[in-house]
């Protein structure tokens, strides 16, 4: 019991230093959406009456859940290959999923649209093959903003699946072959329900960054889609309703708590951020 | 979002990199936002904000430095965090304000004076008459220089182009995708104007009309939320036609060689405002840094020869070069066709109409 305490009390100055710096300024932001402009839960009835807000919501959650579910298909079938290619070939396959993770969102943002636009590569090279006679609405649309995201995401699904897969003891797979069990059903009996605790900790964490996403929808998106990020955004420095903004911004953060919550019933988070199993 | 203020020095900062101006010309006409000197500085420190880039530089050597040298006893900083209005608002609202100059807009100056944030312009420092009309020098503002929001168009796809707004809404006469920036202001004066509407009676603005109006452009339409990103969309053949600030659409009309023309017709003119935070360190100084901004047509002519934003004081316009009159906004001969924005409506109806305009074009 004694020795307990001495080691919370080592903790202290770090959990104070948060505290202080880093948790108290948040709350005291998101307090705003309690008292402006009148005291009360006025802000947060908005999420109930005010079409405006439910639809910042509804598109900020109908473009996360298009992302993650794109981004998991995409992921799984490249960790897939992963799993399962040569040592040497893995290392060049590892680097080609984590370059595009340091390469600037902006950069990402621009290169898509130059890419997609009207006169852009994609359009051009399907007009000269006479695949289609006039240009796709490839961007300035949610289309360009998904394509942006997932290219931003995959990366982030492809590294839990492909731990999870490299966790199935591929005597496991001899053995259902060897038992009768034909391809198909091997990867729908056995590799995949194991791997599915990957799929669960992919799906959660590409979920919960998308609900952030700025950049990318602000560029690609032609300015018709605002999700959630971005109307805080304007809530704050453009329309000074800051009551407003402190409440979208207070509704992310719980959901994303609530999120981190059930996913930390459903999968080990310990073991999924690399801490001792 | 970015403001008007941003984008004019990223197209002077393009301008001086491609060399087609030189340094020189390129800080006298960042200084045409203004300087001049009272005497009642003594050790006084002023702080102006602008949207970053050259103008720190700028605004520093052309601005900041003629002022101190006038003015024995004052310092002028420059600042380049980007005053927006709420940023000035949890400056003030915290009691620890640093800031006395910002480079703000119209509705931005009444909405901060609205909500007790902003100073009174002391109109016994600063001179109404070095302006050329009321909405340039209002309650909680002033302006050194003016720009517009025209319709611009691609005479290459329209040879016989559109004319007005009630042009820009005709998806049948003129097929393909228009610009709009994603900001209720300008937007619903023009959409009001296609509908035949008087541009002498615009306000207060039928907002439930503009709104409908502007929903029947929706599936042809991308908004742009800084200049740069007009100006490429139109270069790109991405957009066929725009309403997008004069700076822009004059670049693009030298450039093309007159390929891209735009109209002064209709077009929205407006101030580009200074405000004063409440409690600014600097105190009354800061009037008359404002004053001195307004009074001295020289540099305001300076900045329209680099940028393109229109001097606001009287005399300019005589000084202008001919050869740049068409792109001078307040030329008697352009700005006669324009409407002048209504900054006291739009400060007092920007949240909520913006916000309408918003859940309008997005979604």
């Amino acid at each position: 019991m004694r020795r307990d305490l001495g080691w919370w009390a080592l903790l202290a100055p770090a959990f104070l230093l948060m505290t202080a710096f880093y948790l108290a300024p948040i709350l005291q932001v998101l307090a705003i959406s309690f008292t402006e402009p009148t005291p009360g839960l006025g802000n947060y009835e908005r999420l109930l009456t005010n079409p405006a807000v439910q639809r910042v919501i509804g598109t900020t959650l109908r473009i996360c859940l298009i992302t993650t579910l794109i981004s998991l298909a995409l992921g799984y079938a490249l960790a897939y290959v992963i799993a399962l290619a040569s040592p040497r070939a893995r290392r060049w396959w590892l680097l080609g999923v984590l370059v595009p993770l340091w390469i600037s969102v902006l950069v990402r943002a621009f290169a898509w649209v130059t890419l997609l636009r009207r006169q852009g590569l994609v359009n051009q090279g399907l007009q000269s093959l006479g695949a289609i006679e006039a240009p796709l609405a490839l961007v300035w649309n949610e289309t360009g903003i998904v394509i942006g995201m997932v290219h931003y995401m995959v990366p982030y699904a492809v590294l839990p699946i492909l731990g999870a897969m490299r966790e199935i003891d591929p005597r496991v797979l001899a053995a259902a072959r060897g038992l009768g069990a034909s391809r198909g059903t091997v990867f729908f009996r056995v590799f995949l329900p194991l791997s599915a605790p990957g799929l669960a900790a992919a799906a959660m964490l590409v979920f919960i960054v998308t609900l952030g996403f700025y950049i990318t929808p602000a560029i690609l998106g032609g300015g018709k889609t605002l999700m959630a990020a971005e109307w805080i955004k304007l809530q704050i420095l453009d329309l000074v309703r800051w009551g407003l903004g402190a409440m979208l911004a207070s509704v992310m953060v719980v959901t994303i708590l609530v999120l981190l919550g059930i996913f930390s019933r459903v999968v080990n988070l310990r073991r999924l951020f690399g801490a001792g199993a | 979002m970015q403001t008007f203020q941003q984008d004019c020095i990223a197209l002077a900062e393009r301008r001086f990199r491609r060399g087609e101006i030189s340094r020189r010309t390129l800080f006298q006409a960042l200084a045409g936002l203004g300087v001049a000197a009272p005497a009642l500085a003594q050790d006084k420190q002023l702080v102006m904000v602008n949207w970053g880039g050259l103008a720190n530089q700028g605004f520093g050597e052309f601005y900041g430095a003629p002022f101190m040298a006038e003015t024995p006893g004052a310092k002028v900083l420059q600042d380049s965090s980007g005053p927006a209005t709420g940023r000035i608002r949890s400056m003030v609202e915290s009691g620890r304000v640093t800031w006395d100059l910002c480079d703000s807009s119209a509705s931005g100056a009444r909405l901060l004076g609205k909500l007790g944030l902003a100073t009174p312009i002391d109109y016994s420092v600063v001179k109404r008459e070095d302006v050329i009309g009321p909405g340039f020098a209002v309650e909680y503002g002033a302006a050194p220089y003016s720009f517009s929001s025209v319709l611009v168009y691609d005479s290459q796809k329209f040879p016989d182009g559109p004319k007005n707004w009630t042009d820009f809404w005709d998806l049948k006469k003129f097929p393909g995708t228009r610009l709009l920036r994603r900001d209720a202001t300008c937007t619903l004066e023009a959409a009001l104007m296609s509908m035949g509407r008087d541009p002498a009676q615009l306000y207060p603005l039928d907002t439930a009309a503009a709104l409908k109006r502007v929903a029947e452009l929706r599936k042809n339409l991308v908004l742009w939320t800084n200049g740069s990103e007009s100006e490429q969309l139109m270069r790109t053949g991405e957009a066929v036609m725009g309403q997008i600030w004069h700076t822009r659409a004059s670049v693009l009309f030298k450039e093309s060689k007159g390929r891209f023309k735009y109209v002064w017709d209709q077009g929205l003119l407006q101030a580009g405002i200074f405000v004063i935070p409440k409690g600014n360190p600097g105190g009354a100084l800061a009037q008359w840094l404002l004053a001195s901004m307004l009074t001295r047509p020289e540099p305001q002519v300076g900045l329209l020869g680099l940028l393109g934003n229109g001097p606001t004081n009287p005399k300019a316009a005589a000084m202008v070069p001919a050869e740049l009159r068409q792109f001078n906004p307040t030329d008697p001969e352009n700005a006669r066709r324009q409407v002048v924005l209504d900054g006291n409506w739009w400060g007092d109806n920007y949240q909520q109409v913006n916000q309408d305009y918003l859940d309008t074009v997005t979604g």
